[in-house]
């Protein structure tokens, strides 16, 4: 099923199991082979030393309290007091300003206040501002900005995982990530959660990219921002002042509604390719970054007394908001079931097993309002090509951010009694214009086969 | 010619506890035993009760002077003097009496029901209720056939409805002589089969016409069955005050409806999730098929509805 992407941030008791479970995994080095290099651990040694003074841990303070919420890290790249992290480092802050602070700590001990200067939602980065001048810092690599670095390429992560002290980690480039919407760099390397904003850099110690995420279950599978997005970001946030704390809820809702629209204008750009299931065709996104796995229970013992064929097609297209709001899926499934041994009430009574909406995310109520839904009997024009249908529209409100909504679309073919297909759309953070324009294509798209 | 009268001392329950037949002019009622007719209530004076014709033959009760008095059936005024009338039974202290004259009309001769003819009704009732659920649990097998898939239910159906009729006829037998344990049956029965043949119905309006809130609010149509039920019993213990027992079982539904309709709007903060859950075969759709237009504006008026559930205040 979905493989999961985790954030690497550490918030709360969570990162205790992990502790004790990584205290066994010593990090080993692999004796290099190839000549001409200095060997890797001397490297990394080497680079280390050099960017011990530019590292920062960032944390999230309940402002009250004067205690940790949650920890990430983040890295120096001007000598005014720029520093990059993730945006989900600073998520906290940014919502709810009024009741955390940002601090940093810093490898020689010393600690002080942070500014919020900048965001970059879709690709989880941030801006933050320490008081100082003259200070050390990195620098970008060129070939991770104009995308010229070869796969296998040795890169070294560091940030200071699960509050253990500043580490470092040697791991090696795998390009950006295949079938995924937004661009993120393939770092085989052990990222652990704290690590979230800290800087992978080459041999030079030059920055290729940002810690963000692993994959769960995987073992090395991590993810970077690439490098650019970086500039571009510091680029903007040059010499600008701390936004309010009101400003930057609404910079969070502006950057939300650009991103939907970005990514349901190329769903729609790419447009749908049909897919065959019994009598009828239905609709599957052309976007690359969508993956579909299928399953049928047609080895199923006993014998099934309703044959199904499912496909299930989601996008990696995931945002992340807060801690508790991760958004922006879209799913589409597919399930063609053909009754072998029940009479049409029955069949009847098995689809309504399967006609029940559900989304992907628990129902957080803080971030959203109930789900409201619309349900007819529909035809879409041609009436010739395609077969009537049971359709259920509902949606769910964004409490803090206007205009937007999650949505799902669940149709049943209405035209034979003994077999149909139920199909489901589900969109998460849409607006309502984009998911009624998608929701029309899909609906038109699901036919009789020709 | 002697007058014949009768004095009937009546149970709580009105039924008659001792009847008495008087020839003379006055009956002389108290604890005394000087009396005519000896009462062994403490509430009753030694010499509490005359009973005589007045001048144009009616009978008459009179206070002899006690100290409790007397009263006319439920009355609270203290009267002295009680003109009586042959149904209106008199009180005194804890007592209640009823007297009658020879010429008391009584009611016509009751014809006797065939005993046996009353079952066939219950058992006819029972085995089509058993058959709708058996039937319902059919159409809606899906996973492999099980005997124990059909005959758990149907078992528990039976044992509820004869528990029920039990408890009724006890009830019955308690409060008036007879427990007419196949009359509660029937009408337990005949409230089930209404049910049944309701949720039927509501099920397939609910599909057919895409009425999702008639399934939701199934419940109002269940108690008012549950509410006619009780009315019927009621009725049938004692068919007495049938205005009060009216109200009190419409009540009973009322309330029950009432409280059901909260924790529902409760559920889940108030955010209940309202959709078909049952799907019928295609062929029952009774609704034209919209447009696509016509569904995609009626899914823009959920933009208002969500827009205010936004602006909601979170508690």
């Amino acid at each position: 099923m979905r493989p999961k992407q985790v954030w690497l941030i550490v918030a709360l008791l969570s990162a205790l199991g992990i502790a004790c479970a990584s205290a066994s995994l010593q990090a080993q080095t692999v004796p290099q082979t190839v000549d001409q290099q200095p060997s890797p651990s001397s490297s990394a040694e080497q680079i280390y030393a050099a960017a011990r003074p530019r590292l920062l841990q960032i944390r999230t303070l309940v402002a009250a309290a004067g205690r940790q919420s949650s920890i990430g890290s983040g890295f120096l790249v001007s000598s005014g007091g720029l520093a990059i992290t993730n945006y989900h480092v600073v998520s906290q802050f940014a919502l709810e300003p009024a009741t955390y602070r940002l601090e940093y700590a810093a490898a020689d001990g010393s600690r002080g206040r942070l500014q919020l200067l900048a965001i970059d939602l879709a690709n989880d980065l941030a801006v933050v501002r320490l008081e100082g001048h003259d200070l050390p810092h990195f620098d970008f690599e060129e070939r991770a900005l104009n995308g010229s670095m070869p796969k296998g390429e040795r890169l070294y992560s560091m940030g200071n995982p699960l509050d253990l002290g500043f580490t470092i980690v040697e791991g090696t480039y795998n390009g950006l990530v295949d079938r995924s919407y937004g661009e993120r760099v393939h770092f085989s390397g052990a990222l652990n959660p704290g690590m979230s904003g800290g800087p992978t850099v080459t041999g030079d110690g030059r920055v290729a990219g940002i810690n963000v995420a692993k994959q769960q279950g995987g073992e090395l599978v991590s993810f970077l921002v690439p490098a650019r997005f970086a500039t571009a970001l510091l680029e903007r946030a040059e010499g600008v002042s701390p936004p309010g704390p009101t400003e930057l809820r609404a910079e969070i809702g502006r950057q939300f509604m650009a991103w939907q629209a970005g990514l349901y204008r190329a769903v729609a750009e790419r447009g749908f390719t049909l897919s065959s299931f019994g009598p009828y065709a239905a609709p599957e996104s052309a976007a690359p970054w969508f993956t579909c796995w299928a399953q049928t229970n047609a080895d199923q013992v006993p014998k099934p007394r309703v044959s199904s064929e499912t496909t299930n097609c989601y996008g990696d297209t995931q945002l992340f908001i807060a801690n508790d709001l991760s958004t922006g899926h879209i799913r589409v499934t597919h399930s063609y079931f053909r009754s072998l041994a029940l009479n049409e009430f029955q069949f009847a009574s098995f689809l309504s097993q399967q006609f029940i909406p559900s989304f992907t995310q628990s129902y957080a109520r803080k971030w959203l309002t109930g789900q409201r839904c619309e349900e007819n009997f529909v035809r879409a024009a041609a009436p010739e090509e395609r077969p009537p249908l049971r359709v259920m529209w509902c949606a769910r409100a964004y409490r803090a951010f206007e205009g937007v909504y999650d949505v799902w679309v669940l149709t049943l073919t209405q035209d034979r009694s003994d077999e149909a297909l139920v199909s489901r759309l589900v969109m998460q953070g849409v607006t309502f214009d984009n998911a009624l324009a998608l929701t029309k294509r899909f609906l038109e798209a699901v036919q009789w086969k020709k | 010619m002697e007058e014949v009268t009768w004095v009937e001392v009546l149970s709580r329950h009105r039924e008659v506890a001792a009847r008495l037949r008087f020839t003379g002019a006055e009956i002389r009622i108290g604890r005394a035993y000087d009396n005519d007719v000896v009462l062994d209530d403490p509430y009753v004076a030694p010499r509490h009760l005359l009973i005589r014709r007045d001048p144009s033959g009616a009978l008459v009760a009179e206070d002899l002077g006690s100290a409790n008095g007397l009263y006319a059936d439920r009355g609270r005024t203290r009267l002295p003097r009680i003109v009586l009338d042959g149904e209106r039974p008199i009180r005194i202290g804890h007592t209640l009496l009823r007297v009658r004259a020879a010429s008391q009309p009584v009611a016509p001769e009751r014809i006797e029901a065939d005993q046996r003819r009353r079952w066939p009704l219950p058992v006819a009732l029972g085995a089509t209720v058993l058959g709708i659920e058996a039937l319902s649990l059919w159409l809606g097998q899906v996973a492999e056939p099980r005997a124990a898939r059909y005959m758990e239910p149907l078992l528990a159906l039976a044992v509820a409805a004869t528990g029920w009729s039990t408890i009724w006829a006890l009830i019955a037998r308690i409060f008036s002589t007879q427990a007419h344990f196949e009359r509660h049956l029937t009408i337990a029965l005949s409230g089930l089969l209404v049910y049944s043949l309701y949720d039927e119905v509501a099920d397939f309006a609910t599909y057919s016409f895409v009425s999702p809130y008639l399934s939701l609010y199934k419940y109002v149509g269940m108690w008012a069955v549950v509410g006619a039920v009780c009315f019927f019993h009621l009725r049938e213990i004692n068919p007495t005050r049938l205005r009060l027992k009216a109200g009190a079982t419409i009540a009973l539904a009322a309330g029950a409806i009432a409280f059901q309709t909260l924790s529902q709007s409760e559920f889940g903060g108030g955010d209940r999730l309202v959709y078909s859950r049952h799907l019928m075969p295609p062929e029952l759709r009774l609704t034209p098929v919209e447009t696509e237009d016509d569904f995609f504006s009626a899914v823009e008026q959920l933009k208002g509805k969500l827009e205010a559930d936004r602006k909601e205040e979170l508690p």
